[in-house]
């Protein structure tokens, strides 16, 4: 699938209040995520892409197309650069009822009557949104305006969709509800994604590459677990912590509880998590924070907690005063990554290669579902 | 009703429907750039520009009779052939307009400052160039301010005195408006077409303000954003 991602060059200096934003980066990946403490220079750096802020030098390149060429006196126009631009705050025309907030870009999507229709219906109907077409602005909730925003950047047709905190305006609860919809955009649209964020779940639920940038600069780059566990990069998640995300079928349903196969393959792993809504078969995300994850030397007995995983250490990582540990287990099954302390490492012997059982309550799943 | 009243009254609504057509494109095209941009004699024009707001009408209009005049500006020996303004019905509009300026461009303005910026930023990036989204996204959000902008002109227009009076004269049945007639009439003694006139006066001012506080209620393209 990587394959047919066109590739997207930055090479630019920006320069900025305080410091210049240096951005050296090439990507063929789907979803490239821009992580940092506000005021890093995140927004920057995707104003400057989507042609909004005009003062950078150097080059930008989508597909081969020069967006930014400071040696050629190339820079297009935002409105030339076939971009779909989604803010923190939605900004959808309050002049304009829902459909036509999703249309308003239609005319550039080069798609006939007929076309347009499809896809409007395709949009409105994984956004869950189909329903509000003829409903004015003011009456929508925070989280159906940023879906009815992200589908107004969809509808219009762009070769790069670009994600200013597209979350970060809404309550946490509304957070992991609009998440998922951000996640089945990816799956089913194959449109590549600049998303810049500050918070570790979306971008550990979202990128396939991840920068980090820091007064300007890019600090580190890579797959978003290493980044994450990066010792230099771990603080910079702060009080959120290195969050496990990954993506689950339902097995069945008990009571108060879900059953949720881990994985792929021959041998998913089962866990017990809270009751989800979703019907056998559906798949979710479920999110895990390594905080919430306890470690033992054996199999413990006799405790509340309902999920005792076996597993394997396959690194660990000191940030100075933690340790995150990453563990595996099991083929084709996604690994987590566990808080411990410097003490309760060395006191346990916790080595790579070493056998371990994670215990986790119930409770502690976090489970990102599309509720209304 | 006397002739002249009546012509009066239609000589008023014609000057001061040109007036502020007039006054209105240009109007909202500078209110917006003063809004939008900085550039080199900014605070010059928007001063210049509200000048009429505060000054003495009957100055302004000796202004524009001395731009007028033969030696003038504006006048023949200037420019080379004689315009024909003063003492005419295209005096009337002059003033009318030179007067209703500042309401038209002021209040344009404060509507397109409430119009966020960003708004038009996200036009743009759904593939809107500048005219497009001028026309499609910054006026419609503007409407109902640049309405109310529109009508607090026209009813500047209507009532303007002192500069009309300066360089157009109070000619019955030529260059006579609304309130130069009151202004006749009470003077010689003619209450009842003063009264009349009165009437059509309040009738006028208190639809217009209704309709400007109508239109200043929050909503898209309000005064108050």
């Amino acid at each position: 699938m990587n394959t047919s991602i066109p590739q997207l060059q930055l090479a630019f200096t920006l320069p900025l209040d305080q410091f210049d934003l240096n951005v050296e980066y090439t990507t063929t990946q789907q979803v490239t995520g821009v992580f940092g403490v506000s005021g890093a220079g995140k927004t920057s750096l995707l104003e400057t892409v989507a042609g909004i802020r005009r003062n950078a030098r150097g080059r930008i390149c989508f597909g081969g197309e020069a967006w930014l060429d400071s040696t050629k006196n190339i820079s297009l126009p935002a409105h030339h650069r076939n971009i779909g631009y989604v803010p923190q705050d939605s900004l959808l025309f309050p002049h304009k009822n829902v459909r036509q907030n999703l249309l308003a870009g239609s005319k550039r999507a080069h798609r006939n009557q007929q076309q347009m229709n499809e896809l409007l219906d395709r949009v409105t109907r994984l956004l869950n949104i189909a329903d509000l077409l003829s409903r004015q602005i003011d009456t929508l909730s925070g989280g159906e305006r940023q879906r009815v925003a992200l589908g107004r950047a969809i509808c219009s047709g762009p070769g790069l969709l670009l994600l200013d905190e597209p979350l970060a305006s809404l309550d946490i609860a509304l957070r992991y509800k609009i998440l998922p919809f951000l996640h089945r955009i990816k799956e089913e649209f194959h449109i590549p994604i600049l998303l810049v964020s500050h918070d570790p779940i979306d971008v550990q639920a979202l990128c396939d590459d991840l920068l980090v940038l820091r007064e300007g600069a890019i600090l580190a780059q890579g797959k978003p677990r290493r980044v994450l566990t990066n010792p230099e990069i771990f603080p910079v998640a702060d009080r959120e912590g290195y969050q496990n995300i990954f993506q689950a079928d339902v097995d069945t349903h008990d009571g108060e509880t879900s059953v949720l196969r881990m994985g792929e393959g021959d041998s998913p792993i089962r866990i017990i998590t809270p009751r989800v809504s979703g019907a056998p078969g559906e798949k979710l995300l479920v999110g895990i924070a390594a905080y919430d994850i306890i470690l033992g030397n054996q199999r413990p007995e006799g405790l509340s907690a309902r999920n005792i995983l076996q597993a394997r250490i396959t690194d660990i990582q000191s940030t100075g005063t933690l340790n995150l540990v990453t563990v595996t287990l099991a083929q084709q099954v996604p690994n987590l990554v566990v808080e411990v302390t410097e003490q309760s490492c060395r006191e346990m012997n916790l080595v790579t290669g070493k056998e371990v059982y994670l215990i986790i309550k119930t409770a502690s799943w976090r489970i990102l579902e599309e509720v209304d | 009703m006397t002739d002249t009243t009546i012509s009066a009254l239609l000589l008023t609504l014609r000057t001061a429907t040109l007036a502020t057509v007039i006054v209105t494109i240009p109007g909202t095209l500078l209110a917006y750039a003063l809004a939008r941009y900085s550039f080199p004699g900014k605070d010059i024009i928007a001063t210049l520009v509200g000048l009429p707001l505060v000054m003495p009408p009957t100055a302004v209009g000796y202004l524009l009779l001395k731009m007028f005049s033969t030696h003038g500006l504006l006048g023949p020996e200037f420019l080379g052939f004689d315009l024909d303004i003063l003492l005419t019905w295209k005096a009337v509009v002059v003033a009318c307009g030179v007067m209703a300026t500042p309401l038209v461009v002021r209040t344009a303005r404060v509507t397109f400052e409430g119009v966020d910026p960003r708004l038009e930023v996200m036009a743009r990036t759904l593939g809107h160039g500048r005219v497009r989204t001028f026309f499609s996204y910054t006026l419609p959000l503007a409407s109902r301010g640049l309405l109310a902008a529109i009508i607090l002109g026209f009813t500047r227009a209507v009532g303007e005195f002192g500069a009309t009076v300066t360089i157009a004269g109070n000619i019955p049945g030529r260059t006579q408006t609304l309130s130069t007639a009151i202004y006749s009439a009470q003077q010689v003694g003619r209450d009842t077409e003063a009264y009349f006139l009165l009437a059509v006066a309040l009738f006028v001012g208190f639809a217009a303000i209704m309709a400007t506080e109508y239109l200043s209620r929050k909503g898209p393209g309000s005064l108050t954003g």
